[in-house]
């Protein structure tokens, strides 16, 4: 079996910086070699073999679910890709106004793009003077920060201290798992960016020191907010098994990314879960640390999450 | 023979692997065709490579970056690659370019025996025909599999949502469609033109009786269906996808309407993944994931014979000669088994 190659999903709005990420990527001196697969070649201007072009078809799977919608284009251009040898990586770069979601989705729905390469993670490049614009007026933008595991929040020396508190501030509010990194001309350091294994479920133990605070949960006009659960209580493992497959059943459409650590009553070892949408990865992670506490943590970015009872139906999964 | 498991080292070749060759190619091929006792072989790392029997490997460079498609065209074989050209590649290795679409992947190309020929591109298939008059025709989105009937007349595009079925008219070319919701791709016209089925997207085939657009559901596969070909005088339709090479009966009106699959060959738990049917005969051979290549009649009792045995990767592509008597196995990490059949008795 192949190593499964690391793709790298790239979103933002026009102008955020985008294209100045990509070029870095595919003119500095690295030592590895990337696929991209861009939207336009006129807007990134790069003349480069391993550069081509995706046509954004979504499709439907045939079982009817929305959330299985996957990108068609993709799983014809990741199919040729993998007739070359030696790519380190591929680089998917969405447009300002395209559904993150599709992307996400085709990395979980086929399996020929499941075996041969994994989604390493989501990235989001935002512009610190205009995102907060893009917020107010389009959806869109919401969205991409909510999906993102890593904002790059460019363009940080254009704008003035308090400024990009606040834009920082809205970003927590609608994603408050994604680490932001900012920058100037999206000079980061690749490998903050690369080869990140966001979608692993080890690495959902390793950003838990900044996972979050406590219960709270954020109310934002976007329509994409988030929401945090904790519980000191043990899980009832079938009560939490139900209410959560029903939940992502459900209510999958509308919950763009989850992400959890779960204390289940009777188990020594630790439940993770992430998800997009309805398509969820979880597993036994090993046992508690020693001398940690057990606690449970779950964190839902969606719309409507008010409409879902959460805290109802996860306060009912304690065990007695 | 360091190139086969170290269990399998222990066992003795077979009768075919004895008198044949092991080629270790160091490139994922990508597709195979027969022209004569020849079988030209893409890959993707651009390179053709030509296997004739008693002669050495002829490697020649054709595409920049990979071979994406290849088809029989007469004498000759039609590649089309990621560098966006359509090449001609005769069986000495001698390169004609036929077209450039400059840079767009070519992803399929097809060959009709009157000398129509087609490349697509993106949505649109190109099609040249004798005289090299060309029409490019466009589809609903991006062409998954094309296919000529035997006669050159139609041709069959795959698409999201289905298949466009284009006639040739004496201007131009006209379009009918065959509906049916998932993402198609490779297609397929049943030897006597009266069916057209696709490997989907999903785990199943779809077919389509011409006559009043019936269609076939045959699903049950615990994987994509990934290779497929006709076998057999009274034809079935051979597939890989499952732990055997899934064979569907178009011998009666109905197809495979209403009738269930013969399923040859299996080799412990292994998913089949090439299938080829031995021209001529009542036979086909089939590859599997662990690299493990049986043949079969095509008989539910009859006794499967090893023509391959297990290496470190799925045997891909399969191909025989017109005349049944060569073949050649390759799999996903370049590792080709070239092979006659006949003179293993």
């Amino acid at each position: 079996m192949q190593d499964q190659i690391p793709v790298t999903v790239l979103t933002g709005f026009l102008g955020a910086g985008k294209t100045t990420l990509l070029n870095r990527i595919l003119t500095e001196n690295h030592g590895r070699k990337f696929a991209v697969i861009i939207n336009e070649f006129g807007e990134t201007g790069i003349d480069n073999d391993l550069v081509t072009q995706a046509d954004e078809e979504v499709f439907e799977m045939n079982n009817g679910c929305i959330c299985c919608t996957v990108r068609g284009d993709l799983i014809r251009i990741i199919g040729g890709l993998m007739k070359r040898k030696g790519l380190d990586g591929i680089l998917i770069e969405t447009t300002g106004l395209a559904d993150p979601a599709p992307v996400a989705q085709t990395f979980y729905v086929d399996a020929d793009v499941a075996a041969r390469t994994r989604l390493d993670a989501i990235l989001t490049v935002a512009d610190a003077v205009n995102l907060a614009t893009h917020l107010d007026e389009s959806h869109e933008a919401a969205e991409q920060i909510a999906f993102a595991d890593i904002v790059l929040l460019n363009k940080t020396d254009l704008v003035d201290a308090g400024a990009l508190a606040a834009v920082e501030a809205r970003l927590r509010a609608i994603n408050p798992t994604a680490k932001i990194i900012r920058t100037a001309r999206c000079d980061v350091d690749l490998d903050q960016v690369l080869g990140l294994k966001a979608f692993e479920l080890d690495r959902i133990l390793e950003i838990e020191p900044d996972f979050m605070e406590g219960d709270h949960a954020h109310e934002h006009d976007d329509g994409v907010t988030s929401i945090s659960l904790h519980s000191d209580v043990p899980m009832n493992p079938d009560a939490f098994q139900k209410w959560f497959s029903t939940l992502l059943r459900t209510q999958g459409q509308d919950l763009l990314r989850s992400k959890g650590i779960i204390d289940m009553a009777g188990e020594d070892e630790r439940y993770v879960i992430q998800g997009v949408h309805m398509l969820m990865d979880g597993n036994h992670m090993g046992p508690w640390p020693e001398g940690k506490k057990r606690e449970t943590k779950l964190v839902f970015i969606g719309r409507n999450l008010e409409a879902m009872n959460l805290r109802e139906g996860f306060e009912a999964c304690k065990a007695a | 023979m360091t190139i086969l498991d170290p269990v399998q080292r222990e066992t003795d070749p077979t009768a075919i692997e004895a008198v044949g060759r092991y080629f270790i190619c160091d490139a994922v091929p990508t597709g195979l065709v027969a022209v004569g006792d020849t079988v030209v072989a893409g890959f993707g790392d651009g390179q053709i490579r030509i296997f004739r029997p008693d002669l050495p490997m002829q490697e020649v460079p054709a595409h920049g970056g990979a071979v994406l498609c290849l088809a029989r065209h007469g004498a000759s074989v039609l590649t089309g690659g990621d560098d966006g050209r359509v090449l001609l590649v005769d069986i000495a290795g001698n390169i004609t370019e036929l077209a450039a679409y400059g840079g767009r992947w070519v992803d399929c190309v097809a060959a009709a025996k009157n000398g129509t020929w087609a490349a697509s591109v993106g949505k649109t298939a190109h099609v040249c025909d004798s005289e090299g008059r060309t029409h490019a025709l466009d589809h609903p989105s991006t062409v998954g599999g094309m296919a000529f009937d035997r006669r050159g007349e139609r041709l069959a595009v795959a698409h999201y949502g289905g298949v466009t079925i284009w006639t040739r008219g004496r201007r131009d070319w006209k379009a009918s469609t065959l509906k049916w919701a998932g993402s198609h791709g490779a297609v397929t016209w049943s030897p006597d033109n009266r069916f057209i089925v696709t490997s989907m997207q999903e785990n199943a085939l779809h077919g389509w009786r011409l006559r009043d657009k019936a269609d076939m559901r045959m699903s049950g596969y615990p994987t994509k269906v990934k290779s497929i070909d006709w076998v057999g005088k009274n034809p079935h339709l051979a597939s890989s996808g499952a732990q055997e090479a899934i064979c569907w009966p178009f011998d009666g009106a109905n197809g495979p309407m209403g009738q269930r699959p013969l399923m040859l060959c299996h080799d412990g738990d292994a998913l089949a993944t090439a299938v080829v049917g031995l021209p001529g005969h009542d036979a086909l051979l089939t590859g599997f994931e662990n690299g493990v290549v049986l043949f079969s009649e095509l008989d539910p009792i009859a006794d499967p014979r090893v023509i391959k045995r297990r290496s470190g990767a799925a045997v891909t592509h399969l191909m025989v000669t017109p005349d049944a008597g060569w073949m050649l196995a390759a799999a996903e990490d370049g590792l080709v088994l070239w092979a006659p059949l006949g003179r293993a008795g």
